[in-house]
């Protein structure tokens, strides 16, 4: 079984891990599932990897041996918008994954998934459907209700830029943050289950922060700078 | 004086030292006091109002109970209580007409107590009619002018009668008659000393009274202000009240004029003794007699007993009175050493010197024209008692300011040391907060991850297969994600730390190929829990797990259902929470594995006494058909471990 992208050519997939037993065990469940996957160790390597052609995935560690890989997100997400990305966590903590996302991942891969779970998650992503855990969307949603106390103290954590999340997004949030799945969140807010994936890409698409002068655009837009 | 002397038998000091301190106080003051008595003589001697000389009448026939004798003016008579035929002065001057044009006056510079002049035999002048000119304690001039018509050039001839009422000697000056022009300087530089001044004295000393009463109405406990008040009303009524001429018949009124001034002075020893800070003596009372005598016969008997009797008693009364407080001021200087006293004394020499010289008048053994000063220099007395008390009120705002901003500075002071100890106070419960915090943590470690990572080490030594190891090295994993999980702030929303944990049984339970049912009564959820802490999520949770992997290990369920209601009691929602399983249940593995019987027991052991250390009712039923596990939240989650251990 081979996973094909939309143009019936094999999913590519890069992954970027230093760590050999997990990079193999990632690469195992992935090629099994019928990906193409290359890899790499390093911050060099996976440079290196992505100059010889744009994957459809990028998959990536963030503490590498030679930097970090908030820097192979940011650069992947401008040089090739159309690649999917995620970040490899070992626990999925709201700090690793927010910073990722906040350069431009919409996806997290827990480093101990079983073998199913990972393949699930990557053609997840590659459908369209940004995974999201409980206690990421806890971290963002209590931003939002940092943002709208005023707090005069910035909450602990990586920066996140929550303003331009609708309620309505903030209600999935909360529902996903209470343990609900997408059915129930979808009935308890009157949606149709199948938009509710769509809603989440969304959130992440929101948290990005493209570029330093958009976040200043953004800063002054939310009259956080006063110019 | 008799002043230097009285101070000489003061009390006998007890020891040597304090008689010389006695010695070296008292000796300076009451060298400064003989000083001022003769500046205070010297300055009555120079301060005589003078008069224009070149105008004075000396020589007078003067008629008296038929006899007609020629005297020389000043003159006294002597003193009577019937003013039917007074002492009859005749003079004679020479007028020309050339001198005219300013007109001419007649000038009596001091009389007592009231004469009737005329010229030529028209009456210009009648002093009766103006009572404040008759009191003898005054020494109001008289002026009057002479119309011109009366005049006649060359001769003519002024009579004066003089008016006495006793006991005091009858006193008629010298009597000026001239140009009008050369005349008035001298009566109105008489007329300000002796009719505006006292006035003006007068009108303070009633705002002074005004001042003290209220003064003392706001501090009741010092009664000094009181007792100078009523001295001062007593003064004020003396001074303005009109004496009746006798022989009108309001004697009353003259009895009580003529006891304010033994009373006043009186009131002004009371003043100094209690001023001065000592206590009023009992028979200090007795100072009262006099006055009161004399108000008393004043009421009850006619003139001239009460005039009489205030001669004979109320002006040694003033005397002794001023001679006491003069005592009193000197003590208090002796002892104070402070301005107030230092000035109250030297103002009760001054008055009592005038009283001296006023009672070496009336006596006749000096002869001064019969100028009574004794009312004025009391005035002096009370500037000096204004002065003393206006500058202790300014001393004790000072106090007051000083001790309001000492207050200031204390209370800052404390305030910052409050702050500091609140701190440190605040300092000492974070840190021991977080110790607390910080041993749960560990514990919490050591119960799960520590464990796990040793029965790990322990699996691998013994080289048991892979699974088993992955087993416990998930569980591992997973025990350090709850503990991480439940650091985070999820504000009391039990919810919150239950949706993670839904993700992470459902990932445990998948590779079994069980379904994890998730059902909420309400898209609440659970109440809220402001009071919800970490190590009560991690209890809580751990129970929940214990549950679920018994269902997945030992039961062999297909089907984990977890229920969360919130019902309330009456008393307050309370939250439930229920997992259920469809797998064989307790009594039934604990049948079939006996391996697994140990473990089972333990951990519903352990999964009761996590329960009990949040408060939490655990409620266990297990059959062949599956195995319920309902764990009641309680109300309040308690703050500390309730079995701890």
């Amino acid at each position: 079984m081979t996973e094909q992208g939309e143009t019936g050519e094999a999913i590519t997939i890069l992954l970027v891990e230093d760590d050999a037993p997990t990079c193999w065990r990632l690469q195992d469940a992935l090629v099994k599932a019928g990906y193409e996957v290359r890899s790499a160790g390093t911050l060099a390597e996976a440079r290196q990897a992505l100059g010889v052609g744009a994957p459809r995935v990028l998959l990536t560690d963030l503490r590498l041996p030679d930097g970090h890989g908030v820097e192979l997100i940011r650069e992947t997400r401008q040089r090739f918008p159309d690649t999917e990305i995620m970040v490899i966590s070992a626990l999925g903590d709201e700090e690793s994954v927010i910073s990722a996302i906040t350069v431009g991942a919409t996806g997290y891969l827990l480093k101990d998934a079983f073998p199913t779970d990972i393949a699930t998650t990557v053609r997840d992503l590659v459908a369209g459907h940004s995974p999201i855990s409980a206690s990421i969307a806890r971290f963002i949603v209590r931003r939002t209700q940092g943002v709208a106390q005023n707090s005069a103290e910035p909450p602990p954590g990586p920066a996140l830029n929550t303003a331009r999340l609708t309620p309505r997004e903030i209600d999935i949030l909360w529902g996903i943050a209470k343990g609900f799945s997408y059915a129930e969140i979808a009935s308890h807010l009157g949606l149709s289950r199948q938009t509710v994936p769509g809603h989440i890409k969304n959130i992440y698409r929101k948290l990005e922060v493209h570029t330093r002068s958009e976040a200043v655009f953004e800063a002054v837009q939310q009259g956080l700078i006063k110019l | 004086m008799s002043e230097t002397a009285a101070k000489a038998p003061t009390e006998a000091p007890a020891k040597p030292a304090r008689r010389r301190l006695l010695a070296s106080r008292l000796v300076p003051y009451l060298l400064f006091q003989a000083l001022i008595v003769i500046a205070t003589i010297l300055g009555l001697r120079l301060l005589q109002p003078s008069d224009p000389e070149d105008f004075a009448l000396g020589g007078f026939a003067l008629r008296e109970d038929g006899v007609t004798r020629p005297v020389t003016l000043p003159h006294f008579t002597s003193s009577r209580y019937s003013l039917a035929d007074p002492p009859f002065y005749t003079g004679a001057f020479t007028f020309q007409s050339g001198d005219a044009a300013s007109g001419w006056s007649v000038f009596l510079p001091r009389f007592s107590n009231a004469v009737e002049v005329a010229v030529n035999g028209v009456v210009v002048l009648d002093s009766r009619r103006d009572a404040n000119a008759n009191r003898p304690d005054r020494n109001t001039p008289q002026i009057a002018f002479i119309p011109a018509s009366l005049l006649r050039e060359g001769g003519n001839e002024i009579t004066v009668r003089l008016f006495v009422w006793g006991p005091l000697k009858g006193f008629l000056d010298t009597v000026y008659v001239g140009p009008d022009a050369a005349l008035r300087p001298a009566y109105e530089t008489r007329t300000l000393l002796f009719v505006t001044l006292p006035v003006v004295f007068s009108a303070w000393q009633a705002i002074l009274a005004v001042i003290l009463a209220i003064m003392w109405l706001m501090r009741r406990r010092e009664p000094v202000y009181g007792v100078l008040a009523v001295a001062m009303v007593l003064g004020v009524v003396q001074a303005f009240a009109q004496a009746p001429v006798p022989p009108a018949t309001a004697s009353r009124l003259a009895a009580v004029l003529l006891a304010s001034a033994p009373i006043e002075s009186a009131l002004v020893v009371v003043f100094g003794v209690l001023f001065f800070g000592w206590r009023w003596p009992r028979y200090g009372t007795l100072l009262f007699v006099p006055g009161i005598l004399v108000f008393v016969v004043g009421l009850i008997g006619g003139p001239p007993l009460p005039r009489i009797l205030f001669l004979v008693l109320g002006i040694p009364t003033v005397g002794l009175c001023l001679f006491l407080m003069a005592c009193v001021t000197a003590a208090a200087v002796v002892r104070r050493q402070d301005a107030a006293s230092f000035m109250i004394g030297c103002a009760v020499t001054i008055v009592l010197v005038c009283w001296i010289q006023d009672m070496l008048t009336v006596l006749e053994i000096e002869t001064n024209d019969r100028i009574f000063v004794s009312r004025l220099s009391y005035s002096a007395m009370l500037v000096a008692i204004g002065a003393g008390l206006t500058w202790r009120f300014a001393r004790a705002l000072n106090q007051v300011d000083s001790f309001a901003g000492q207050l200031v500075t204390r209370v800052r002071e404390a305030e910052e040391r409050l702050k500091a100890s609140f701190a440190r106070e605040e300092e000492r419960a974070r840190a021991a907060a977080l110790a607390n915090e910080r041993t749960r943590l560990m514990r919490d470690l050591h119960d799960g991850l520590g464990g796990q990572l040793v029965s790990i080490v322990a699996l691998s030594e013994r080289g048991s297969e892979g699974a088993t190891i992955t087993d416990a090295a998930r569980a591992a994993l997973k025990d350090l994600r709850l503990v991480i999980d439940s650091m985070d702030d999820i504000g009391g929303d039990l919810m919150l730390a239950l949706g993670s944990w839904r993700e992470r049984a459902t990932a445990q339970l998948r590779p079994h190929d069980i379904a994890l049912d998730w059902r909420v009564a309400t898209p609440q959820g659970l109440p809220l829990h402001p009071e919800l802490r970490p190590w009560h999520v991690i209890q809580i949770v751990r129970i929940l797990d214990e549950a679920v992997t018994n269902a997945a290990k030992h039961a062999q369920a297909r089907h984990v259902a977890v229920t969360i209601e919130t019902h309330d009691g009456g008393l307050g929602p309370y939250g439930v929470i229920s997992v259920t399983d469809d797998g064989r249940g307790f009594a039934l593995a604990g049948d079939c594995e006996a391996a697994g019987t140990g473990q089972t027991a333990r951990g519903l052991r352990n999964m009761r006494s996590r329960a009990a250390r949040c408060g939490a009712v655990l409620d266990l039923s297990s059959d062949a058909s599956g195995t319920r596990v309902r764990l009641q939240l309680p109300q309040r989650f308690p703050d500390s471990d309730m079995a701890a251990g």
